[in-house]
């Protein structure tokens, strides 16, 4: 097989993959209980999601055995097929809870937009690491990037699921910051954006109109009043305690007082059934995995797999800390799945497609 | 990490310092969140969690009130009542047996009865507030109420129970609730259903159950060790259900359902509106009281009792009892003989008490015969021998083709759950079913409504409805409007027309004066209805369908067990010239459709022109044609 050396498998990438699959694990540890009311000794959607992190962990192994760098010359490919299939979503996808987001294919269906994630991934490290490394950008070179993130986003904007698409936003935002901008430009971009949206959000934008764009965006939002689901959530988090209340004793949880406790609200679950304790250990593992995602971009013998490594990374920690903030409530409540932990094949196949990637960058080190 | 690069890398040029300010913000943030987990968990715990003083959140669901269903003129037909109930959360109490005792005894109860009816609740289960005693009076709640601190766990509570008033009056139709079973928690009907929820399972209740049943809503209270709320927490207001309105006249329907009940045997009244397809009675008996359901469920012994019952108070027989049509029937081959020119208006035949096919003869019910008949004067006295001749002529698949055009052999979609189709056989279907040839003598028994044919009430009635008004097949409807709490209409049912039945005015014309003579000729069979108030006359046809094949000697009725006896059939619309009201009413071995099933008609006809002014007198001109087809 191409790219299969003996360096490779002698520097199999043991951490991120036990960490992602230790993570995976747990959260479908966690989904059982979550989903203990519909009755079983493993429910229903505990099971599927069983059956996708296998699903995941092929796809895994798929993206392990070429050699990344040629990922750079299939990237163009991937970006037009993900686009298309988030065009296909808007015709054929059936309307779930107000909004279309799944493929459906037989007895599975996919929602293209967490795919998009990597492959945004990937489309930045191939501009980023093809421009002259310490050469800073202007507005002009951002036009092209800005564009090729601005289609998957509005199509996801369409459907509407607003958090996808602000991480897709933000997993763009991040490359732009680790690429160089003129930081002058960065604060102009800043400025005009920050003054244009407080413009158009004062003057021209009724009450009922906010409200209705909050709705409008995310439709599962706040059903029943103000912050019900960030109140429910704290409740369930702090009623855990230290040690947690044990396994599928968790009462908030298993009341169902907490809305979408299997997918955006999972990490409450864990809170008030694990404690502080739990919770913690779950976060650290977190960590660690974030950790050696950036050791792995550190370490990368080039750019191109640094800036992969780097941008696995940042899906990693922004969907993780603005998932994990909301149930907390540090965060205000948008719809962002916890990676690896919240019901969802499209989540968890992406998640660990992305570990995939950051064994491939790893394995490959030494190997030019 | 040295040990994974080497110092030669590119990477750490052009990129070392933002990795190492990346993972300083990604540090910071797990900071912030671990910081805010323990703030929540360890130090906010006295509020949200179990802390050295076990206050601890409770967590109540408060059920919304589900909807009430009324008939057309506001009679409520299902409500709710209040009810006083003591409570238990197993998770809560210090020991769940020692806890059921006390209540046992403060309530006059049997407390190893309650212990054992109470069960060890599991699972979820364990956390859900549920019943242990039920419909209190006053001072025994009042007795469990001043003594709940030393009672951990119990919970004494006003709650609402379904309640149907009018008892077994139209159950099959009203339905029946209980809990969720794991199968429907699995069927995309019920997304965003819990585990425990009491569902409606039959009828009306299930049909509209997302709309009767409201959003549940809850409350978080934190309790000290001894129950004693302190503070809500957080609070959602359960949202009421919408109000169903439906289509049924309770008052037509009371009587419906007293008139089979003076039969003493089973049956089904169905009555339609031919106006719009709006069904105005829908009885079946014997039934069954929803109120055994009211709670959630029904305990078993109980469900045992119904399930075996040989009666079959569960079976729904307006909708799914298949009966042959009998005499009923004969407005089939009318209109297939007149359509296909095969019978005038003048065609005779002459009765003398049977017809001869081949070695075979077919008696006619009356021995001595009718003399000479047409196709009124059959339809008038309900001749056989008139239409065995017709069956003779008439090929199978044409009397299918008009049965068919009048919605017969197929659900007539009213929207209810496991609608049985009938049966109208054809030359293909014997084959397909029996890998036989049909046989010309078939079609002879066929055109007096015996053979294979098999009818449901609500099929009969809604095939009168359409002879009632020129031919216009409804699809019959139970629900009038549906309305949300303050009486604003969510959905209201349109009249929906599913076919036409082609059949020219002449022919249609013919049949339906015949229909007329059976009620208003002094030989017609349900002469019975010719005086109905307001100078109201009705149209119909009786029939008597018989169970056993014919036995070869008369014999006397009274000798006839009852399981053998005949079903008694009569279908019919009022007034004859502009019809309001068709039924349809069947008496399971009732005898005749004349004595047993037509009064019944007859009272829910009285009931409903009763008050009805009669019209100015009719014209000479017109009186002379009416009186001329005597």
């Amino acid at each position: 097989m191409p790219g299969i050396d003996r360096r490779v498998i002698q520097n199999f990438e043991w951490p991120a993959l036990g960490l992602g699959i230790a993570i995976a694990l747990m959260g479908v540890a966690n989904l059982v209980s979550a989903a203990h009311d519909q009755g079983g000794v493993i429910p229903a959607s505990a099971l599927r999601q069983l059956a996708w992190l296998g699903a995941g962990l092929i796809t895994l192994m798929i993206v392990l055995i070429p050699d990344y760098r040629s990922l750079e010359r299939v990237t163009p490919a991937l970006y037009s097929v993900g686009v298309l299939a988030l065009i296909a979503v808007l015709f054929f996808a059936p309307i779930i809870n107000g909004s279309q987001r799944w493929l459906v294919f037989g007895p599975a269906s996919l929602q293209p937009s967490e795919m998009m994630k990597l492959v945004i991934v990937l489309v930045f490290a191939r501009i980023l690491h093809r421009r002259p490394p310490n050469s800073e950008m202007g507005l002009f070179d951002l036009l092209g990037p800005g564009l090729l993130v601005a289609a998957p986003v509005a199509l996801v904007l369409r459907q509407p699921d607003l958090g996808t698409a602000m991480i897709i936003a933000i997993i763009a935002g991040t490359y732009v910051l680790l690429g160089r901008v003129r930081l002058q430009l960065l604060m102009w971009l800043t400025a005009i954006a920050i003054a244009g949206g407080t413009v158009a959000w004062t003057f021209y934008l009724h009450d009922y109109q906010k409200e209705r764009v909050f709705t409008f965006l995310d439709p599962e939002r706040d059903p029943l009043g103000t912050a019900y689901h960030a109140i429910q959530s704290q409740i369930a988090v702090g009623s855990g305690g230290l040690f947690g209340k044990g396994f599928t004793r968790g009462s908030q949880s298993q009341l169902d007082f907490l809305p979408e406790q299997q997918t955006d609200f999972v990490f409450s679950v864990l809170g008030e059934e694990w404690g502080f304790v739990g919770a913690t250990v779950v976060l650290v593992f977190y960590l660690a995995l974030m950790m050696r995602g950036l050791m792995i971009a550190r370490a990368s013998k080039d750019l191109y797999g640094a800036y992969i490594a780097l941008g696995v990374t940042s899906i990693f920690f922004w969907s993780g800390a603005i998932n994990v903030g909301m149930v907390v409530g540090v965060l205000p409540v948008v719809g962002v799945p916890l990676p690896f932990f919240s019901r969802g094949g499209s989540s968890l196949v992406t998640c660990l497609g992305g570990i995939g990637l950051l064994m491939n960058v790893s394995m490959r080190r030494y190997v030019f | 990490m040295s040990h994974l690069g080497g110092s030669q890398s590119p990477v750490e040029d052009v990129l070392d310092r933002r990795i190492i300010s990346a993972a300083l913000l990604i540090v910071a943030f797990w900071i912030v969140l671990i910081s805010r987990l323990f703030y929540l968990q360890v130090l906010q715990a006295d509020r949200y969690g179990i802390s050295a003083q076990r206050n601890s959140v409770r967590t109540y669901r408060v059920e919304a009130d589900r909807g009430i269903i009324k008939d057309r003129n506001g009679e409520i037909l299902v409500d709710s009542r209040p009810s006083f109930d003591v409570m238990v959360v197993a998770d809560q109490t210090d020991e769940l047996p020692a806890t059921l005792r006390r209540v046992a005894v403060l309530t006059g109860e049997n407390p190893d009865e309650v212990i054992e009816r109470f069960g060890r609740p599991s699972g979820r289960r364990r956390f859900l507030t549920l019943p242990v005693v039920t419909d209190l009076d006053r001072s025994a709640y009042a007795r469990v109420e001043v003594r709940l601190p030393w009672l951990t766990g119990v919970i004494p509570q006003a709650s609402r129970v379904r309640f149907y008033p009018h008892g077994e009056s139209a159950a099959h139709l009203l339905g029946t609730l209980g809990e969720i079973s794991q199968k429907e928690l699995t069927d995309r009907t019920y997304q965003g259903y819990r585990q425990g929820d009491v569902i409606g399972k039959e009828g009306i209740e299930r049909l509209w159950d997302r709309e009767l049943r409201g959003q549940t809503g809850g409350r978080n209270v934190v309790v000290d060790a001894h129950g004693r709320e302190f503070e809500t927490l957080s609070e959602v207001e359960p949202k009421p259900g919408s109000n169903v309105v439906l289509t049924l006249d309770y008052r037509l329907q009371r009587v419906a359902e007293e008139g089979l009940a003076e039969t003493g045997k089973s049956g089904a009244v169905v009555a339609i509106d031919p106006r719009n397809g709006e069904v105005l009675v829908f009885a079946s008996r014997p039934a069954y009281d929803p109120n055994l359901f009211a709670r959630g469920g029904v305990d078993s012994v109980t469900w045992r009792g119904l399930r075996d019952d040989p009666k079959k108070p569960l079976h729904n027989r307006a909708l799914q009892g298949q009966f042959p049509p009998g005499s009923v029937y004969k407005v089939v081959p009318a209109l297939a003989g007149l359509e296909r020119g095969i019978i005038t208006e003048d065609f005779t035949v002459n009765c003398t008490g049977g017809y001869s096919l081949g070695r075979r003869r077919y008696r006619c019910w009356k021995k001595e015969g009718h003399g000479v008949v047409n196709v009124h004067k059959a339809l008038v006295q309900s001749c056989d021998v008139f239409f065995y001749r017709v069956g003779d002529i008439l090929e199978v698949d044409v009397l299918a083709h008009y049965a068919k055009a009048l919605g017969l052999g197929s659900p007539t979609g009213i929207g209810l759950r496991d609608e049985s189709r009938g049966l109208v056989p054809t030359r293909a279907w014997k084959e397909r079913r029996f890998n036989q040839r049909w046989l010309e003598g078939e079609t002879i028994s066929l055109a007096i409504g015996q053979g294979f044919n098999l009818w449901t009430p609500i099929q009969m009635a809604n095939a009168y409805a359409s002879l009632a008004n020129g031919g216009t097949r409804y699809r019959p409807h139970v629900i009038k409007r549906v309305e949300d709490p303050y009486g604003e209409i969510v959905t209201e049912t349109e009249p929906e027309v599913l076919g036409q039945v082609e059949i020219s005015k002449a022919s249609l014309e013919i049949v339906k004066q015949g229909l007329w003579g059976v009620a208003n000729e002094p030989r017609g069979t349900a002469y019975r209805l010719h005086q109905l108030p307001g100078g109201v006359q009705a149209a119909g046809k009786t029939g008597t369908a018989q169970v056993v094949g014919m036995p070869k000697d008369p014999v006397d009725e009274k000798d006839i067990p009852e399981e053998f006896m005949d079903h008694a059939w009569f279908a019919a619309y009022a007034p004859h010239d502009n019809p309001e009201i068709a039924i349809a009413v069947l008496v399971e071995h009732g005898g005749h459709g004349g004595s047993a099933a037509a009064p019944i008609a007859k009272k829910v006809f009285e009931t409903y022109f009763a008050g009805r002014v009669p019209p100015p007198p009719v014209p000479p001109a017109q009186e002379a044609k009416l009186s001329a087809g005597n």
